[in-house]
């Protein structure tokens, strides 16, 4: 049966419309209207509001905790982004390569913390770096290594270190099983042949599997790096506050302080625009980088 | 094929229209979403009219309250009662441990409820006053009385906060902050309550010594539990009411002056002579009152809210006591500034007559019995008689007594709660303090700064 033209596009409007809808409410909507809210001076807790055109934008530039809190989110993302990329990389391979006979049990177990609230990977963690009851501080003790011990997250030299380890093991599961499938797809003929061709493991990996899952691992950093840039503040406003002294206050959560508990929220409102565009740009950069010719073989 | 094109199409169309108009529900739906875990409503079906006249109350009459470590028994009673002698009204509590976040939709469309009472994470009673969003009762509470017919203005333990001599809230409750240990283990080990700061470290040496702890700890992620439990009657010992005003207010060199600096040079001694938790900077509040009731520390400082929030992990053989923080220099009364939290009636309250009522009925000495008996705590209401009273802790007894005891306990306060704009940078510097990364001269500088901001 051949479809009209009319019928075609009907059929493309039901299907793109609802979605394109939402999109503007949730998305475009309090995207612009943050923006609008930027020019304004306004606590948050009531509708009053006074214009203040680029004031907001001048009092970013001058304010010395907001070039920290930038610095501690690109340290989240390229931590996190090179932890969960090596080790979710590594188990990847080691679970389709290998012939582990319990893969599907690592692949639940590997997977499980991405099932868990954020939230919860937080307070857990909050026990596990605990000064005095925590499991890091006893396994050292137990271990004769007193004097390593420390209070991980109120020290400001390791505090935010610290947000790593959590943000790092909540993140391999996904992008493990990501790689997985893209791994599973390369034909096994094509490590026959490597090996024909005297090729070892490791030049396997490098000139076969990277190649060929490319378009996973970008896919996997970009992702990555987004959901940092605007989602670490959780981590950070659960286990840390942003504390101590700023040591792990990241552009999120330094927008949340401002405009909920300052209540400065045109200014939480500017440094939401400026998360924005840093996170617009990084990504733009990030593309260019990576841009690869799709290979085949 | 026609017919099912327009079938989709007509799908398409009121699957749109229903997501626009889900969307952009009026104000009043919206409110009705929000009404959820956290409230009850009365079985009485009343509409729309407002109440008229105290004696004749009706129609909706919705109240926000937080629900924290006083728990929400001592509301229920209070708010059971004025039903009761109100049956017509229709009360909706919105009540709950983040009420004020989840409140915040009603309050920036205008459409609040009709009497809060301010408290906890996320309320500011000076921000809600410079928003214009509380009623003004300056000439109304004048004449408010109490069941012996004495007026309500004169019978506050701490006046009212105003706001250029306007008064915009009533101070229900008189949350005072001070210094916890456990009253068992110091006299099993003869150690004395401190009297003052010199003799407060000395203790603490004592204990650092035999026991091998760091005997002080508090909330680093919270450091305002220390700002206003420790500095604050600090610097009402240093400087009284006028020291604590030009803080607050972030006037001109006081966080530079001498008695700041010689407040913060004490904590500066505390820091160095390793007598706070090295951890405590990486403590939320209840991580610190857990290492404290398991003897990891030995002394607290908190409201007088800890027994009751730490009623199910306290230690059988753990005794609360409760003394005013001991910063103040040798000879010196002990000081309490005192933070008051509020009750208030919404500007814009659509059953205002309810409200007065409400507010009215609540201040009363009947249920300043019964808030002690409820929370450990005390209302803000004088000549309040606990002694006779079984149902009251100890240390409360004992705690009252202190501070209607003018030779023993100063009380100070403030003229309003520092802005969390002047608070959450000073709380800042005040970490890097108390860890030792900073001295007390550039704490100074910091917060002077962050006054310097908060001016602008």
């Amino acid at each position: 049966m051949v479809q009209s033209k009319k019928e075609r596009y009907g059929f493309l409007a039901f299907c793109l419309l609802p979605t394109f809808i939402l999109f503007l409410i949730f998305t475009i909507y309090p995207l612009f209207s943050g923006m609008y809210y930027s020019f304004f001076e306004m606590s948050g807790s009531s509708s009053n509001k006074e214009f203040v055109g680029l004031a907001n934008y001048v009092k970013l530039l001058n304010d010395e905790i907001f070039p920290h809190t930038i610095w501690h989110d690109y340290f989240l993302v390229i931590t996190k982004v090179i932890g969960i990329m090596i080790l979710a990389t590594f188990f990847a391979v080691a679970l389709t390569q290998l012939r582990i006979k319990e893969a599907p049990f690592y692949r639940i177990v590997f997977f499980f913390p991405n099932i868990m609230s954020i939230v919860v990977i937080g307070i857990l963690w909050m026990f596990i770096f605990n000064p005095d009851l925590g499991l890091i501080n006893s396994g050292l003790e137990a271990l004769g290594l007193e004097d390593w011990t420390k209070a991980w997250l109120g020290d400001p030299d390791t505090a935010l270190s610290a947000l790593v380890l959590p943000s790092v093991w909540a993140g391999i599961g996904l992008f493990m099983l990501m790689l997985m499938g893209g791994i599973l797809t390369i034909p096994k003929s094509f490590y026959e042949a490597a090996t024909v061709d005297g090729a070892n493991g490791w030049q396997q990996f490098w000139k076969v599997t990277v190649p060929l899952v490319w378009p996973q691992i970008k896919n996997s950093i970009l992702y990555i790096v987004i959901t940092t840039l605007n989602g670490s503040f959780i981590i950070v406003q659960v286990m840390t506050e942003g504390g101590p002294d700023n040591s792990t206050q990241v552009m999120g959560s330094y927008l949340y302080q401002q405009a909920f508990q300052r209540n400065n929220f045109g200014y939480g409102a500017t440094i939401g625009v400026a998360i924005l565009i840093l996170s617009l740009i990084t990504v733009l950069l990030l593309q260019k980088f990576m841009k690869r010719e799709k290979i085949q073989y | 094929m026609q017919r099912t094109f327009r079938l989709w199409w007509k799908t398409a169309v009121i699957l749109s229209a229903f997501t626009v108009i889900a969307a952009c529900s009026s104000g009043e739906e919206e409110n009705g979403d929000s009404n959820t875990s956290d409230e009850t409503e009365d079985s009485s079906d009343n509409e729309g009219s407002e109440g008229e006249g105290a004696e004749g109350l009706s129609g909706d009459f919705e109240i926000q309250y937080f629900v924290g470590g006083y728990g929400d028994e001592w509301w229920k009673e209070v708010i059971g009662d004025f039903q009761e002698e109100h049956p017509d009204l229709n009360i909706i509590e919105h009540a709950g441990p983040n009420i004020n976040e989840e409140m915040r939709t009603r309050w920036v469309s205008d459409d609040p409820p009709d009497v809060v009472y301010i408290d906890g994470a996320g309320s500011s009673e000076t921000q809600m006053v410079e928003d214009n969003q509380l009623m003004n009762l300056t000439d109304w509470a004048e004449d408010i009385e109490l069941e012996d017919g004495s007026a309500l203005m004169d019978s506050f333990i701490v006046e009212p906060n105003t706001y250029d001599g306007e008064l915009y809230s009533l101070p229900l409750v008189f949350d005072t902050w001070g210094t916890w240990y456990d009253k068992a283990w110091f006299e099993e080990n003869d150690w004395e309550v401190p009297t003052d700061f010199d003799h407060f470290m000395e203790v603490m040496g004592t204990i650092q010594e035999e026991e091998g702890i760091e005997p002080f700890v508090t909330t680093g992620q919270y450091p305002y539990y220390f700002l206003r439990g420790v500095l604050n009657p600090a610097f009402g010992s240093a400087g009284g009411d006028e020291l604590l005003a030009d803080l607050v207010a972030g006037e001109e060199g006081a966080w530079t002056s001498d008695e700041t600096l010689n407040v913060m040079k004490k904590v500066e001694e505390m820091a160095s002579a390793g007598l706070i938790d090295s951890g405590y900077a990486a403590l939320n509040h209840t991580q610190s009152q857990m290492n404290f009731l398991l003897h990891e520390n030995a002394f607290i400082p908190v409201g007088f809210w800890l027994p009751n929030e730490m009623e199910n992990d306290t230690p059988e053989d753990f005794q609360y006591g409760f003394t005013p923080s001991p910063f103040q220099d040798e000879g010196e009364p002990y000081v309490v500034v005192p933070d008051l939290r509020p009750l208030a009636i919404a500007e814009n309250a659509e059953n205002p007559e309810a409200a007065k009522a409400f507010v009215e009925f609540v201040f009363n000495r009947e249920y300043a019995q019964l808030f002690s008996e409820y929370t450990g705590a005390i209302m803000n209401i004088s000549d309040v008689d606990l002694t006779e009273n079984p149902n009251v802790p100890e240390y409360l007894q004992t705690a009252n007594e202190m501070i209607n005891d003018p030779d023993q306990v100063e009380i100070h306060s403030l003229p309003y709660p520092m802005s969390a704009d002047l608070e959450e940078p000073i709380s800042d510097a005040l970490v890097a303090l108390m860890s030792g990364d900073i001295t007390a001269e550039e704490f100074t500088e910091r917060a002077e700064e962050a006054a310097a901001d908060y001016r602008e």
